[in-house]
């Protein structure tokens, strides 16, 4: 596909999927009077929630390129790789914590920011101490999964010992939503994601070297480990933030970057970052849409559509094309 | 900077425990030197910073590169990351440094194929491409040839030869391949029981380190 094409295809594509997320997202359909008019429902609920879907949208396929091109494993991703569920583990832990002392409303959404920062902070820099031993990417991998693995079986211990209340409304913040961020966690999201989005500016030049690997990228004069902190920095940064918000959104992180890499045949990684930018916001807010519309009168958990939604897509183009 | 083309020969070094590898990591500032200084015009090279070194001294080393939609444009246009811009943006400059490179290394046909698709012939050459297109004083080669058949292996030695008089490059290549060496290179550089000899090519064949290498049987 040409790419200029494509990508103004996928703006089309965006702006549809915003459309529909702003006027069907929720219980009942929106009219253009009632978005003109200061519309309770459009401007405290639809509009936030679409927010909040762009921006994840951004944060998860951004992380996910940045981590296949750094551990160079197509199949890397925040969710596959554990950073998810280590941040969702730090969340739990401090949200029950916090609440069973009584302490949460003192301490707000920034304990739950930190905590999730923290959490895939803490499995990246693992896994990368871990991947600089194991030279074979699926080890690491492996490695990722039994994070992801030990991460939730605590998250189990924690949710059988937790209070019901508690307890459900953890639960449903780990099958990933949208609503329920105001404008002022919107304007700490895109704090965020506009200081990684200039911290991915500088990265994009040593993100394209390292593709060769890592010898070569040295020998065209960048500093490697100054590049893997950065890029570590930076997608768990995205993640954490994203999953302190929107709870561990699955999928989107590891099949939007490979999904942009079949479509697109170019090797430079800042098309792919665009492309899979507008792929995954897209794929966010038709989620979003279909998760209130499927059912009637109920909404479906958002992780649900996306992995329903992504997979068999992915699937379908993985065994179209034969290079990996 | 005279004309040379260099071979070193692989050999384990009993006292170092280095392979001809490690030895050019050294040289290239990648590994730290086990003992004494490596000197680049005159500086050690560990003061020199990375983006300085990117453009005195490019590196070809054996490893297969693939995946990531990587075709031979790509990785030819790697070689001039050094002079552009904060983003990679390709100018008219850069661009005709690329295709020059895939000129003299005759893949410029091959210039839209994805990297895995390449024969071992002409992914060494699309490397060699990369290394030109950095437009380095030295050249580091290990093992080229490695994977190719005889006559290849001779043309790539001669064709490197060619590069070395022509472009008054310094082009230093490991190899075991003891025919080659003495076909081809002026000037060889023997590594045995940790120590580095540099001789011209006719005094080093009559050498007893390179005797013991299997020039005995040459």
């Amino acid at each position: 596909m040409k790419l200029k094409y494509g990508i103004l295809f996928l703006l089309v594509v965006f702006l549809f999927a915003m459309f529909c997320s702003i006027f069907y997202g929720g219980s009942g359909a929106l009219s253009w009077s009632e978005v003109n008019s200061a519309n309770f429902i459009f401007w405290e609920i639809r509009l936030p929630k679409t927010l909040t879907a762009i921006l994840a949208g951004f944060a998860l396929p951004t992380a996910g390129l940045l981590l296949q091109v750094l551990f160079r494993n197509p199949l890397a991703g925040p969710y596959a790789l554990g950073i998810s569920s280590g941040a969702s583990l730090m969340v739990a832990v401090s949200l029950l914590a916090t609440q069973s002392i009584g302490l949460g409303l003192f301490f707000g959404k920034s304990v739950l920011i930190a905590s999730a920062l923290s959490g895939s902070f803490a499995v990246t820099l693992l896994l990368l101490a871990i991947s600089s031993r194991v030279r074979s990417n699926v080890v690491v991998l492996l490695i990722g999964l039994m994070i992801s693995q030990i991460c939730g079986a605590l998250l189990g211990t924690l949710e059988y010992y937790a209070e019901p209340g508690n307890l459900k409304n953890f639960v449903l913040w780990g099958m990933g939503s949208f609503s329920g961020t105001n404008y002022k966690d919107l304007f700490i999201l895109l704090l965020f994601i506009l200081m990684s989005f200039v911290m991915l500016l500088f990265s994009i030049k040593p993100l394209n070297a390292l593709l060769l690997g890592d010898e070569y990228a040295r020998s065209l004069g960048f500093n490697i480990s100054r590049t893997r902190f950065f890029l570590i920095l930076i997608s768990s940064l995205l993640t954490g933030i994203c999953t302190a918000f929107c709870g561990p959104v699955a999928f989107v992180g590891i099949s939007v970057p490979i999904l942009s890499r079949i479509l697109f045949q170019t090797s430079r990684q800042e098309w792919h970052l665009l492309s899979g930018v507008l792929m995954g916001s897209s794929l966010l807010l038709f989620a979003d849409a279909l998760s209130h519309n499927l059912i009637p009168d109920s909404s479906l958990p958002v992780n649900i559509i996306t992995t329903l939604l992504g997979a068999p897509v992915v699937l379908y183009l993985m065994f179209k094309t034969k290079q990996w | 900077m005279p004309t040379l083309v260099t071979a070193t020969i692989k050999k384990r070094c009993r006292y170092c425990r280095k392979s001809t590898l490690n030895f050019l990591k050294s040289l290239c500032g990648e590994l730290k030197e086990l003992k004494g200084v490596v000197l680049l015009e005159n500086k050690p090279i560990s003061t020199c910073s990375l983006e300085e070194l990117s453009k005195k001294m490019a590196l070809v080393l054996t490893e297969k590169i693939r995946g990531f939609n990587l075709n031979v444009f790509d990785l030819v246009a790697s070689g001039q990351m050094p002079y552009t811009n904060l983003f990679h943006q390709l100018k008219e400059t850069h661009l005709k440094v690329v295709r020059k490179a895939m000129e003299m290394t005759g893949i410029s046909s091959l210039a839209q194929k994805p990297l895995h698709e390449l024969s071992d012939g002409n992914f060494q050459k699309a490397l060699i491409a990369k290394a030109l297109a950095q437009q380095t004083q030295t050249v580091l080669l290990d093992e080229p040839g490695a994977y190719l058949d005889y006559g290849s292996k001779h043309r790539l030695f001669e064709w490197l030869q060619r590069l070395a008089r022509e472009q008054n490059k310094c082009i230093l290549a490991s190899s075991h391949d003891l025919h080659l060496v003495r076909k081809y290179c002026n000037k060889l550089l023997l590594l045995s029981d940790g120590r580095a000899e540099l001789l011209d090519t006719e005094i080093a064949i009559t050498r007893p380190a390179f005797l013991a290498l299997g020039g005995s049987y040459l």
